[in-house]
């Protein structure tokens, strides 16, 4: 019984929320592998449709800060992940794991997010649906 | 002695069973207190299986396709014939799923517009209600906020929409829309009238706006409920086909959270991300993500 648990969890989590399997947009103007970023600062957190924003800044070892925008899915879809509006805030550190926009601008797809307890919070898992 | 021993015995059992149950009592209490009416607990949705399907019944709210890889896929839609208008149209649609926020002409990704009818029932079709008037029976889809009206007092589809008579009617984003009880457990419902602006499918495909959509909804019990589609337009199609076939699942207690295209949202969304990323239309499509595994 026990083991039914989870996976009637999920179902039942996916129904109610009633979040899409379809990505809204394609991946393909994105890199297929995400660049590990630590001690990100948060500057502005967008928890918006189509897709929440996150915006953070990021110094490179030569001490220069990158200004860096990543989209996670829409609110309904995010909360079924853990996510939530007030999740992050300005000020906020986290690491953070995007797969950059290969026009080689600072914008990028999300892989994961780290928070600074540890907290890792997924753009998309196998058991949920995305966006 | 050994009375005394057992009566004891007795007593700490019933104050343990008594203790414990004010515990859980409590537990429960304070569980109780933590939620709000306002929030929607997927747990609390536990419906089993249902039962038989109410007779002549749609009502309720229902979770779509998109929601869970619980609820069976159905089918896509067959690829259609296009006639050469049908063709024509169709090379000037650069869709979303091959050029991106940044390179697509959707005009549901880049201002918002409305998805329209029949899209709205084939794609973003996530939790829906279905609630029955005297005269007609009316969908409230999560996607958009939007709302269709099906009426069942037996009017006959319009004719005239979108033409230039004085009495031809205005095309709508949902069309007219007409329904009937087939049978104890069918509801077959013809629209046409829709909007010419509205792609028919995601991939750009076209209609016109005398398009005839026949939407077949199977109550297959009382938490399973089937919809067939398929669409008669000689102006952009060779011949009829299918739209698809979807599947829904009652969710008796479910909360439907808004879920608004928002063109101040979309506006950021294009500018701060979707547009500097650019568009790759013959790059190798795939999917990221997953950064929780």
């Amino acid at each position: 019984m026990n083991t039914k648990v989870p996976a009637l969890v999920a179902l039942i989590a996916g129904l109610g929320m009633g979040s899409p399997l379809f990505a809204h947009h394609g991946d393909a103007a994105y890199s297929a592998t995400p660049q590990v970023m630590k001690d990100c600062v948060v500057t502005e957190f967008s928890w918006m449709n189509p897709h929440s924003l996150i915006k953070f800044d990021f110094k490179t070892e030569d001490g220069k800060v990158q200004h860096w925008t990543m989209e996670i899915g829409s609110p309904p879809s995010m909360a079924l992940l853990g996510w939530g509006r007030t999740t992050l805030k300005a000020g906020d550190v986290i690491t953070a794991y995007v797969y950059q926009a290969k026009s080689g601008v600072m914008v990028g797809r999300t892989n994961k997010v780290i928070l600074a307890d540890g907290t890792v919070l997924a753009d998309r898992d196998d058991s949920t649906p995305s966006r | 002695m050994r009375h005394a021993f057992i009566g004891a015995l007795v007593a700490l059992v019933a104050v343990l069973v008594v203790s414990s149950a004010a515990v859980a009592q409590t537990a429960q209490s304070q569980a109780k207190q933590a939620r709000s009416p306002w929030v929607y607990y997927p747990l609390d949705t536990v419906a089993g299986d249902g039962g038989p399907a109410p007779k002549r019944d749609l009502s309720g709210t229902w979770a779509g396709p998109g929601s869970t890889d619980a609820i069976p896929r159905g089918a896509a839609a067959d690829k259609p014939s296009l006639t050469p208008l049908g063709q024509r149209v169709m090379s000037e649609r650069k869709p979303i799923g091959r050029f991106g926020p940044a390179g697509t002409n959707d005009p549901t990704a880049r201002y918002c517009d409305p998805l329209g009818f029949p899209l709205n029932f084939i794609y973003q079709n996530r939790a829906m209600s279905v609630a029955a008037m005297p005269n007609r029976v009316v969908f409230l889809l999560q996607f958009g906020g939007f709302w269709r009206e099906v009426w069942t007092d037996g009017r006959p589809l319009p004719t005239k929409v979108g033409g230039d008579d004085r009495d031809s009617l205005d095309p709508t984003y949902m069309g007219y829309s007409v329904g009937r009880w087939e049978d104890d457990y069918n509801f077959v419902i013809d629209t046409t009238g829709l909007d010419e602006r509205t792609w028919l499918l995601r991939d750009g495909t076209p209609h016109s706006v005398m398009a005839h959509v026949q939407e077949r909804f199977t109550r297959v019990d009382h938490n399973t409920m089937k919809v067939s589609m398929t669409i008669d337009d000689p102006k952009m199609f060779a011949k009829p086909f299918s739209l698809g076939t979807y599947f829904y699942r009652w969710i008796p207690n479910q909360k439907i959270n808004e879920w608004l295209c928002v063109p101040s949202e979309t506006l950021k969304y294009l500018q701060e991300q979707g547009d500097p990323a650019g568009s790759y239309p013959n790059a190798q499509p795939q999917r990221l993500g997953g950064g929780g595994r």
